[in-house]
């Protein structure tokens, strides 16, 4: 439906996109995602016709996006950033005024307009002036203006900016039924709203695609692999769990994670989801189990690495990373940068329970609160605090 | 062309919907007559000399027709691409060529509105039982349109190039000045008789190309045209300008 290839823009000396090529078959949901200044708007401009590439073509329906900019226009309905609507007309008017330009009979317009402000759910403002409408339901407006033609391809630039958590809500909601009809190309920069409505995303950085496919298979390209977590009770002889667990199909490699309490903390990083076998050999070995989980990087931490601009990495490398650097004597910036959005990740947790400035002594007994976070600790020696986390380490030492 | 009557019809409304318009008429409503009464009074009662006076023939008229297009198509694009609303209508499914034509024809139409009140000047005299020639007055009202029609194309170029309403008003008020001091340019520079330039000059002089035919009554299709040309002339310079915009 759309086809992009080699797209390059620039304005000045600035590019703001270079080399672009991408495929949308019909009917997909395809999410953009990038930081600001990525070039998401100048490539959605580009498809609807509003900007000429420098170099590069785009096809839009089997249509040249600059020889037959007419045809492409019929086929799109595209929603730029900034919401454009008259603010003096009110929003049948507007919409009255949409369905004139894509040459719809009166009869037409008659029906499909109730019918899209109710798709928006705004149709109990339809006699409302546009300036007088708040950001969210301009927004709704706004979307409803583009469904007016029912266009076969939906080009929607950030249509979720401004809006408050319901409405953001239910605009997720609008836009998963959107995407059941036609094929839409939608962008954000806010990430679980792509999680949520675009199983293929493309993410654009610095102009360049930095990554194209499902959320899987970035994950699974890109983010460095999966680990299984197991925190066990194994007794005494740590070599031999370890061999007993290398020696499941399937699994690359055991880290040993060091002691917590009683317990003793693996990672496996896997392809796959071993929880089963693990858990079957735990069982067979009456191992005592804590925990047992399948973690695997985030769509967030992959933006978040590709953002930030740091070396992709090998599985190894990438569950070490995932524990936070509590001697704070990171290495390189890569490094540091790789514990900021570990962070960012785990803030709420690490806000409420901060790190221990150094190792606690080898004589106390410490307590795991957090399987996320290593550096969260209390001694078992005292009595828990009732008011949460209010008795730090330093406290003690 | 169904494009560029749905934009005309949106022009239209916004453009009565904005209170600019409304004051724009309004000042020049009481200018108008405030100098038809005095130039009545002046010529004595002749009524055929203060109609020419009101469509044409006088400084007022020729300050009006500077200023009140400029006036009208400032916002027509500078404002539209702030608010970003071009963009809307760039990607619409019409060509630029209507937009232009569509925001044209509506600001024209309400300048006609405008000039269209000479023909109460005219019934009131009529009711007070000197009709006037009504000829003149109708081929002046035309006359003023497409005069108006030539300095709002203008003004639309200009607004095109400019990212700010005022300052697209003050450029198109510069620019229309220009047109209309063009001929002047001959005196200025003591051109010999009959020296291509010259005749060239003599040709693009709005002022007399519209009192040879508008204000006597007369709708020669040379004079029509030469309105017609240069206004289809400056609406593809802004269309060109819009397409411009796309590189900036």
């Amino acid at each position: 439906m759309i086809t992009v290839r080699d797209l390059t823009r620039r304005f000045g000396p600035h590019t703001a996109i270079e080399g672009l090529s991408f495929h949308l078959e019909r009917g997909e949901v395809v999410g953009f995602l990038g930081p600001n200044g990525a070039g998401k708007s100048t490539t959605m401009r580009i498809l609807s016709g509003y900007l000429p590439a420098t170099s590069g073509s785009a096809e839009v329906a089997g249509f040249d996006v600059l020889r037959s900019s007419l045809e492409v226009r019929r086929r799109i309905g595209y929603l730029p950033e900034s919401v454009p609507l008259y603010a003096e007309h009110r929003v049948e008017e507007m919409l009255d005024f949409q369905g004139r330009l894509h040459g719809l009979s009166r009869s037409e317009r008659r029906a499909r307009i109730p019918r899209v402000l109710e798709r928006a759910g705004i149709n109990d403002r339809s006699r409302a002036i546009i300036g007088a409408l708040s950001r969210g339901q301009r927004q709704r407006v706004g979307i409803a203006v583009a469904l007016l033609p029912d266009p076969e391809v939906l080009i929607l630039d950030e249509p979720t900016s401004g809006l408050d958590p319901i409405q953001r809500l239910e605009m997720r909601k609008l836009l998963v039924e959107l995407g059941r009809e036609h094929t839409v190309l939608l962008s954000s920069h806010i990430l679980p709203e792509i999680e949520a409505l675009c199983p293929r995303v493309i993410i654009l950085a610095k102009g360049h695609i930095a990554a194209d496919g499902t959320q899987d298979e970035l994950v699974r390209k890109l983010g460095g692999g999966a680990r299984l977590r197991l925190e066990a009770l194994v007794g005494p002889d740590v070599a031999t769990a370890m061999r007993l667990l290398k020696a499941l199909p399937g699994v690359v490699d055991v880290r040993d994670g060091g002691r917590l309490g009683i317990h003793h903390v693996f990672y496996l990083p896997c392809a796959q989801d071993l929880r089963e076998d693990v858990g079957a050999l735990a069982h067979a070995k009456r191992w005592a189990i804590r925990e047992l989980s399948w973690q695997r990087p985030s769509l967030e931490q992959l933006f978040a690495r590709i953002a930030l601009d740091l070396p992709y990495e090998t599985p190894g490398a990438e569950s070490e990373r995932q524990e936070p650097q509590a001697d704070g004597s990171a290495s390189s910036a890569s490094r540091a940068a790789g514990a900021l959005v570990q962070l960012e990740v785990s803030a709420p947790l690490a806000a409420l329970e901060p790190a221990p400035a150094a190792a606690p002594a080898q004589s106390k007994i410490v307590y795991n609160l957090n399987p996320f976070d290593m550096g969260a600790s209390r001694d078992l020696s005292k009595p828990k605090p009732i008011d949460g986390p209010a008795a730090s380490p330093k406290e003690d030492a | 062309m169904s494009g560029a009557w749905t934009i005309y019809r949106r022009e239209l409304a916004g453009l009565f919907l904005s209170p600019l318009a409304w004051v724009l008429l309004c000042i020049a409503l009481a200018f108008n007559g405030f100098f038809f009464v005095l130039s009545v009074k002046g010529f004595g009662g002749d009524v055929l000399q203060s109609m020419s006076f009101l469509l044409g023939g006088s400084y007022t008229f020729w300050m009006l027709v500077v200023l009140l297009p400029p006036l009208l198509t400032m916002r027509m694009f500078s404002e539209e691409a702030r608010t970003g609303v071009l963009e809307f209508l760039l990607t619409a499914p019409v060509s630029d060529f209507a937009v232009v034509l569509g925001k044209l024809l509506a600001a024209t139409t309400l300048l006609a509105v405008l000039w269209s009140s000479a023909f109460l000047y005219g019934l009131a005299l009529a009711a007070l039982g000197t009709p006037p020639d009504w000829a003149p007055l109708v081929s002046g009202v035309c006359g003023a349109t497409l005069v108006s029609a030539l300095f709002c194309s203008v003004g639309l170029a200009i607004s095109a190039l400019c990212n700010t309403p005022l300052l697209a008003a003050f450029f198109a008020t510069i620019a229309n000045a220009a047109i209309l001091s063009l001929p002047f340019v001959d005196a200025l520079l003591a051109l010999p008789p009959g020296s291509p330039l010259r005749v060239a000059l003599g040709h693009a002089n709005v002022i007399t190309q519209f009192q040879a035919s508008f204000v006597v009554g007369a709708l020669d299709t040379k004079h029509v045209l030469f309105f017609v040309v240069w206004t289809g002339f400056f609406s593809f310079v802004a269309t060109r300008v819009l397409e411009a915009r796309r590189w900036w």
